[in-house]
C-alpha cells in the first residue's frame, strides 16, 4: 500500500478522487462534532467550520470525507479569487473554444464534498454564487453558458472561517453566513490534545506530550496580553515532530512555539520561560 | 605667660572658677584622668578647654566632659587637644567638636592614630567652610566611611565629594550620608555618577536635591534604578507579568517597594498589589521571586476565610483590622514573646512550601529553580533554617517522597491553617536555634520573603468568586462605580413629584421608600430637559425586550479646551513612535500599488481576462473588453470615525506608571490622527460622555471633511474626562454622523476604558451593555463595522457579549495605547 501511494506521489491527479478506503486521516474528537455533521450531511445542510488557526478545520474535514466515503474538493481563498475560478471559464483551443469547470462546478457536478477554506478572504462576488447552493435550491448557475446545474444529491458545501480580529472590516455577509450549519472549534481539552501528539508524531512519549500541552495552555492565556493568535494544535505538532527529529526541546520549542508567535521581545521571553520550565523538566 | 605648666594650669583652673562653675567642676573632675600624660600636656589640654569655652561655652563643655573618655580610651591627648584647637578659628562649631570628639576613639580604632588625624583635619577643613557639613561630617560612622579599607575607603567617599564641593558648590554635608550607603551599595564607579545626577538635580532646585540625597522621591529613584546592578524590576515589569499570569493565571500589580538601601530583595505585598524591590541579584531570582509570591495571591495565603479559620486556630475571634480594613498580623504571634522570629520563619517556612509544591505543579522548573538560587548557605543560627528549607524542596525537585509534615503540607486540601500547625509541631519539637530579628533575613531561601511584612487586604474566596480581583489593579477603587452612583435626591423635593410620567413604569417601589432597587435602570429621580434639546433615539430595554422611544438625548456640544502645548509636548514625547508609524506607512504604500485587474485601460494586457475575452467572443457572447491590468493607488474606500469615552474614569491615574490615563488617550488620538493623514483615509474623531438619558453629550473633534489641523491638535490636546459612559446612544449617533462620509467600508472604532455605564442605569449593568449591544448590531445592519479598544484590562469579560467575538481588543498595557491605537487601525484595514 505504501509503496503504491509512494509511488502516486509527484504525480497529476484529478481533484474529485474518492478516498482512500483505507488509512484514514487521524482525528480525535473534541465534543458532538462528527455527529452533527453527519446529521447535516443526511440532510445535506451546507457546514461551516469556524475556529482559531490550527486547531484541525481542515483535518476534521478530511477526516469526516473520509468516513462519508465521499471525495473532497478543496479550493483555498484568497484576495483575487473570482468567481469564474470557482465555477469555470473558457479557454481557447486552436480556432476553438472550450469550457472549463471550475473545482466547484466538478463538485457539484460529482457530488463531492466542496472545501472552501477561508471564505473571507474571498471576492464578495464569488460569495455571492454559492447563495443558491446553500438554500433549498441547491443550484449552481454558470451565468457565461447561460445554463444551471441542479447539484448532484451527495454534493455538500463546507466553508470555513476564522473570526478574528485582523478580519473585522472583512467579515462574511450575516445573509451568507446564516445559510449555514456552523460548527465552533476550539483548541482541544488538555487529554486530547495529547494524544492528538502522540498520534501525529511517532515516538513522542507521554510525558513530554503533557508538557507540550502545558505550554500551549499557558501561552493560550496570554491571548489578550499582546499575543495576536495563541499556540495552535499544529504548532505543538511541529515543536514535538522537530523534538522526534533530535532538536534539542528548547530550540525546538523556540522555533516551533515562540518565534512564529511573536515579535515582542517581552512576550517572547515570557513564552521562553514557560518553554523552558516545562520542557526542560521533561 | 609662665613657663611652668604647673603654674599654668593653676592659673587657668581659678581663670575658669570665676568664668564658670560648671566649667570648673568639668575640667577639675576631668583633670585625674589626664594627669598620666605629663604636665605639659594637661597645661596645653587646660589652656584648650578655656579657650573653647571662651569661644563657644557649649563646645567648651563637651571638650572638658569628653576628654576622660578620651584620654583613658585613645590617650594621645596631644593630638586630639591640637585638634581641637580648631575649631577655634570659626563660629558656631560646638556641634561639630562634639561629633569629633564622640567619633575619635572609633576613627583611630579603623583608621589608625596617624589616618585618625588626617580624617580630622578633612573634617576640620569641611567644618570651617560650614560647620554644619563638619558636624555631619563627624556624626558618620567611620566604620561605614572607610568600609573596610582604612583611609584609602574613606577617601573614595570624601575624595569626589571634595572635588564636586569645589567644581561644583555641591553642599558636602548634604551629599555625605546618601553617599556612604551607595558606595557601600553600589560601588565606587557608582558612585560618582550618583553625586554628579545629584549636583544636577539640586540645581534643578533646593528641594529636590535634598530629597535625591535623602535618596527620597522620583529623582532619586530613577538615578538608583539606573545605577543598580542586577535585574532591574521596573525595566522587565511586563514581562514578569506576562509570565505570572501566563504560568498561574494571576495578574499581579506590581509596585515598587521604594528603595531600602542594602536590604535582601523581598517582595512583599499587602494582599493586593505585590511590592516589588528595584532589582534582584539575578533574572533567576527575580522569576522565583515573582511565581513564588504570585503563589501567595493564587493559592489563599491571604484568603478571608482562611484567614479567618488560622486565627480561630491560634484561639483568637476575629482578625483585628486596622483603619484601612486590613488585617494585622501582629497579634497571631505576639502570644510568642521573645521566641517570636523562630516561629515566624518555620510559619513562613511551611507556607512557603505548600506554596511552591502548588506553584511547582504549574511550572516543573520552580523548586529546582529554588534550590539552584540557594546554593550559598548563611553563616549563624539562620543557616538552620536555611537547611531545613532546602532539604523541604528537596522532596518537591526530586525523587525523594515526600514525609512528615512535607506530605502533609503537598496534599491538596493543605491550606494556610495546616502550615500553622505544621510550624507550632516544628517549633515544639525541633532544636532549631533561636533567631534574633536580625539575622532573621538570612533564614530565608532567596525568592522567598516574610510573608506577613504588611497588613493585609484580605482577598474574597476564590470558590466565591471566579473572577480574580487583583487581575485588575484599577477594579480596587472603584471609581467609576462611584461615579455612576446616582446622584443624591436634592432637599425639599418630594422626589415623586419629581417623576417624568413615562418613568413610573417597570418594576421598583417609591424612590426614597425601603430598599433601593437595583434593577431600576432609567432615572426616576429628576425632572427631563425640557423637549427639543439634543437629538433623541431610542434605547432597548432588554427586560421588555423592546425599544424605549425617543428614550436618550444626545446633544452636540464642542469642546471648549485648548490646549496647544500639551499637543505638542506628546507630540514630541513620542515623536519616535511616529517616526516608525510612518516608515510603516511609507513601506506599505508600494504594496499597494497592485495591479489592478481587467480594467478598461492599463499599462499591460491582462493575460487571463484577455484569454477569457477571445474565448467568450468565440462563443458568441459579447463580453465587456476590460483586458488591462492597471497599476495605481488602490483606493481602499475606508472611512474610520473613532469615537473616545471621555468619562470621569479617564482622569485617573494610570495603574501601570506616571500621569493619567487621559495623557495616554490624548498622545494615542494625536498619533491616530497623523497616522491617518499620512495613510490618507478618511477620518472623523469624536468624542462622548453622559449624564442621564436626556444629556448624552457628543463631541465632534474632527470631521471627515476637514483636514487635520492645529485647532484640532489644541483639542485633542485639551482633551479631559467628565460624567459617564451611555455607549449606546452614542453608537448610534456616530453611525448618523458616518451619512458625511461616502466611504463604502465604514469602522466606528470605540476607544473606551470601562463598561458602559450610566447616572441613571440603578446599577444594573446589564441594561447598558445589552443596549449597546443592540446599537452595535443596529451598526452592523447599516454596514458599519464597530470595533471596540478598551484599556480595560477585565474586558474580555464582557465585551465578547456587546461587541461579538473578534470585535475588541483589550490593550492591558496604557503605555502601549498611543503606539497600538494606529496599528491596530492599520491592520483592520489591512484585513479588509
Amino acid at each position: 500500500m505504501r509503496g503504491l501511494i509512494d509511488r502516486l506521489r509527484g504525480v497529476e491527479r484529478d481533484i474529485v478522487q474518492p478516498p482512500d478506503a483505507g488509512n484514514g486521516p487521524y482525528y480525535e474528537p473534541q465534543g458532538s462534532e462528527i455527529a452533527i455533521f453527519e446529521a447535516a450531511w443526511r440532510r445535506r445542510l451546507p457546514v461551516m467550520l469556524k475556529g482559531p488557526t490550527g486547531c484541525g478545520k481542515t483535518r476534521f474535514l478530511e477526516f469526516m470525507t473520509h468516513r462519508l466515503g465521499r471525495p473532497l474538493v478543496s479550493v483555498s481563498c484568497h484576495e483575487d479569487l473570482t468567481s469564474a475560478d470557482l465555477v469555470g471559464r473558457y479557454l481557447l483551443d486552436g480556432e476553438s473554444t472550450v469550457w472549463q469547470d471550475g473545482p466547484l462546478t466538478r463538485a457539484v457536478k460529482a457530488g463531492a464534498i466542496c472545501y472552501l477554506d477561508e471564505i473571507v478572504e474571498a471576492r464578495t462576488d464569488s460569495t455571492v454564487i454559492i447563495h443558491p447552493l446553500t438554500d433549498h435550491r441547491r443550484r449552481l448557475m454558470l451565468e457565461k453558458r447561460g445554463l444551471e446545474i441542479e447539484a448532484h444529491e451527495d454534493f455538500l458545501l463546507v466553508i470555513s472561517y476564522n473570526p478574528g480580529y485582523q478580519t473585522v472590516l472583512k467579515d462574511l455577509k450575516p445573509s451568507t453566513k446564516q445559510r449555514f450549519v456552523a460548527i465552533n472549534f476550539g483548541y482541544p481539552s488538555a487529554e486530547v490534545e495529547a494524544r492528538i501528539l502522540q498520534n501525529e508524531v511517532e515516538g513522542l512519549d507521554a510525558p513530554l506530550a503533557a508538557q507540550l500541552v502545558a505550554i500551549a495552555h499557558k501561552a493560550r492565556a496570554l491571548k489578550d496580553h499582546g499575543l495576536d493568535e495563541a499556540s495552535s494544535t499544529r504548532s505543538l505538532v511541529y515543536a514535538a515532530s522537530l523534538i522526534a527529529a533530535g532538536l534539542p526541546p528548547l530550540e525546538a520549542g523556540e522555533a516551533a512555539l515562540i518565534n512564529p508567535l511573536t515579535d515582542d521581545v517581552e512576550l517572547a521571553m515570557a513564552l521562553r520561560e514557560i518553554v523552558k520550565a516545562h520542557l526542560l523538566a521533561a | 605667660m609662665t613657663e611652668d605648666p604647673e603654674a599654668r594650669l593653676a592659673l587657668i583652673i581659678s581663670e575658669l572658677k570665676e568664668l564658670s562653675f560648671v566649667a570648673h567642676r568639668d575640667l577639675t573632675a576631668a583633670l585625674p584622668a589626664l594627669e598620666a600624660h605629663g604636665a605639659e600636656t594637661v597645661a596645653r589640654w587646660a589652656a584648650t578647654g578655656r579657650d573653647l569655652f571662651l569661644h563657644d561655652r557649649d563646645g567648651g563643655k563637651a571638650f572638658l566632659r569628653a576628654s576622660p573618655g578620651l584620654a583613658q580610651d585613645v590617650g594621645a591627648v596631644d593630638v586630639w587637644t591640637e585638634q581641637a584647637r580648631g575649631f577655634l578659628t570659626f563660629r558656631g562649631s560646638w556641634k561639630a567638636l562634639t561629633a569629633y570628639l564622640a567619633a575619635f576613639p572609633e576613627a583611630v580604632l579603623v583608621l589608625g592614630l596617624n589616618d585618625a588625624r588626617r580624617w580630622g583635619d578633612i573634617g576640620l577643613e569641611w567644618a570651617r567652610r560650614h560647620p554644619e557639613s563638619g558636624a555631619v561630617f563627624f556624626e558618620t560612622p567611620v566604620t561605614d566611611l572607610a568600609c573596610g579599607r582604612g583611609f584609602a575607603g574613606a577617601w573614595e567617599v570624601l575624595g569626589p565629594l571634595a572635588d564636586l564641593a569645589c567644581e561644583r558648590g555641591l553642599p558636602v554635608s548634604l551629599a555625605l550620608p546618601g553617599a556612604v550607603k551607595i558606595r557601600a551599595l553600589l560601588g565606587t564607579e557608582a558612585l560618582m555618577a550618583w553625586l554628579t545626577r545629584g549636583a544636577d538635580v539640586l540645581k534643578a532646585g533646593r528641594l529636590r536635591g535634598e530629597a535625591f540625597f535623602r535618596l527620597e522621591g522620583p529623582d532619586s529613584d530613577e538615578a538608583l534604578m539606573a545605577l543598580f546592578p542586577g535585574f532591574r524590576t521596573a525595566e522587565h515589569e511586563r514581562f514578569l507579568v506576562l509570565i505570572t499570569h501566563a504560568a498561574l493565571g494571576v495578574t499581579p500589580a506590581l509596585a515598587p517597594a521604594g528603595l531600602a538601601v542594602g536590604a535582601p530583595a523581598f517582595i512583599e505585598t499587602d494582599g493586593r498589589v505585590l511590592f516589588v524591590p528595584p532589582a534582584f541579584p539575578t533574572r533567576e531570582q527575580a522569576l522565583a521571586a515573582l511565581l513564588h509570591h504570585a503563589g501567595h495571591l493564587r493559592f489563599g495565603t491571604y484568603e478571608r476565610a482562611v484567614i479567618e479559620r488560622l486565627f480561630a486556630a491560634a484561639g483568637m475571634a476575629q482578625p483585628p483590622l486596622d483603619a484601612d480594613q486590613r488585617i494585622t498580623w501582629r497579634p497571631l504571634f505576639a502570644p510568642f514573646g521573645a521566641d517570636l522570629v523562630r516561629f515566624q520563619v518555620l510559619f513562613d517556612l511551611c507556607e512557603d512550601f505548600r506554596i511552591d509544591a502548588r506553584v511547582q505543579a504549574l511550572m516543573p522548573n520552580h523548586a529546582a529553580r529554588l534550590l539552584d538560587l540557594a546554593a550559598i548557605r548563611p553563616d549563624g543560627p539562620a543557616g538552620a533554617y536555611f537547611d531545613l528549607a532546602r532539604q523541604s524542596l528537596r522532596v518537591l525537585a526530586g525523587p525523594i517522597p515526600a514525609t512528615g509534615p512535607w506530605a502533609r503540607l503537598i496534599a491538596p486540601e493543605a491550606d494556610l491553617v495546616t502550615s500553622w500547625v505544621e510550624a507550632r509541631a516544628l517549633y515544639e519539637e525541633s532544636a532549631l536555634p533561636p533567631l534574633c530579628l536580625a539575622c532573621r533575613d538570612a533564614a530565608y531561601l532567596p525568592g522567598r520573603s516574610p510573608n506577613h511584612a504588611r497588613p493585609v487586604y484580605p482577598r474574597a474566596t476564590l470558590h466565591e468568586k471566579p473572577e480574580e480581583p487583583d487581575a485588575d489593579p484599577r477594579s480596587t477603587p472603584p471609581t467609576d462605580r462611584v461615579a455612576a452612583r446616582p446622584a443624591p435626591v436634592s432637599a425639599g423635593h418630594d422626589p415623586d413629584l419629581e417623576l417624568a410620567p413615562e418613568d413610573t413604569s417597570g418594576s421598583g417601589g417609591r424612590v426614597g421608600v425601603g430598599k433601593p432597587q437595583p434593577a431600576a435602570p432609567t432615572a426616576r429621580r429628576r425632572r427631563l430637559r425640557p423637549p427639543g434639546e439634543g437629538l433623541p433615539y431610542p434605547e432597548w430595554d432588554y427586560r421588555d425586550k423592546t425599544y424605549r422611544r425617543d428614550w436618550a438625548r444626545v446633544v452636540e456640544r464642542d469642546l471648549t479646551e485648548r490646549d496647544l502645548a500639551c499637543a505638542q509636548a506628546l507630540l514630541v514625547r513620542h515623536a519616535p513612535v511616529l517616526h516608525r508609524l510612518r516608515r510603516a506607512i511609507q513601506a506599505e504604500k508600494p504594496r499597494r500599488i497592485a495591479p489592478q485587474r481587467r480594467q478598461n485601460e492599463g499599462e499591460d494586457l491582462d493575460l487571463d481576462a484577455a484569454v477569457e475575452f477571445v474565448a467568450d467572443r468565440r462563443t458568441g457572447a459579447r463580453p465587456a473588453p476590460r483586458l488591462y491590468r492597471r497599476r495605481r493607488h488602490l483606493l481602499r474606500d475606508t472611512g474610520v470615525l473613532l469615537l473616545a469615552d471621555l468619562s470621569t474614569s479617564i482622569m485617573q491615574q494610570a495603574a501601570d506608571g506616571e500621569g493619567r490615563v487621559v495623557d495616554r488617550m490624548k498622545a494615542a488620538l494625536l498619533l491616530f490622527a497623523r497616522a491617518l493623514e499620512e495613510v490618507g483615509d478618511r477620518y472623523a474623531i469624536a468624542g462622548f460622555a453622559s449624564k442621564y438619558r436626556d444629556a448624552v453629550s457628543y463631541y465632534p473633534i474632527k470631521d471627515f471633511a476637514r483636514r487635520l489641523s492645529p485647532e484640532t491638535e489644541a483639542m485633542l490636546g485639551g482633551l479631559s474626562g467628565r460624567l459617564a459612559t451611555r455607549m449606546g446612544a452614542a453608537i448610534r449617533h456616530a453611525c448618523v454622523r458616518f451619512g458625511e462620509s461616502a466611504a463604502t467600508r465604514r469602522l466606528l472604532l470605540i476607544l473606551s476604558d470601562g463598561r458602559p455605564a450610566d447616572y441613571d442605569d440603578g446599577g444594573d449593568e446589564r441594561y447598558l451593555h445589552e443596549d449597546t449591544r443592540m446599537a452595535v448590531k443596529e451598526a452592523a445592519d447599516q454596514g458599519i463595522h464597530v470595533f471596540c479598544i478598551t484599556l480595560d484590562a477585565l474586558g474580555s469579560a464582557y465585551l465578547e457579549r456587546i461587541f461579538g467575538r473578534g470585535h475588541f481588543l483589550v490593550i492591558d498595557r496604557l503605555d502601549d495605547l498611543p503606539r497600538r491605537l494606529p496599528q491596530v487601525y492599520l491592520r483592520l484595514r489591512r484585513g479588509a
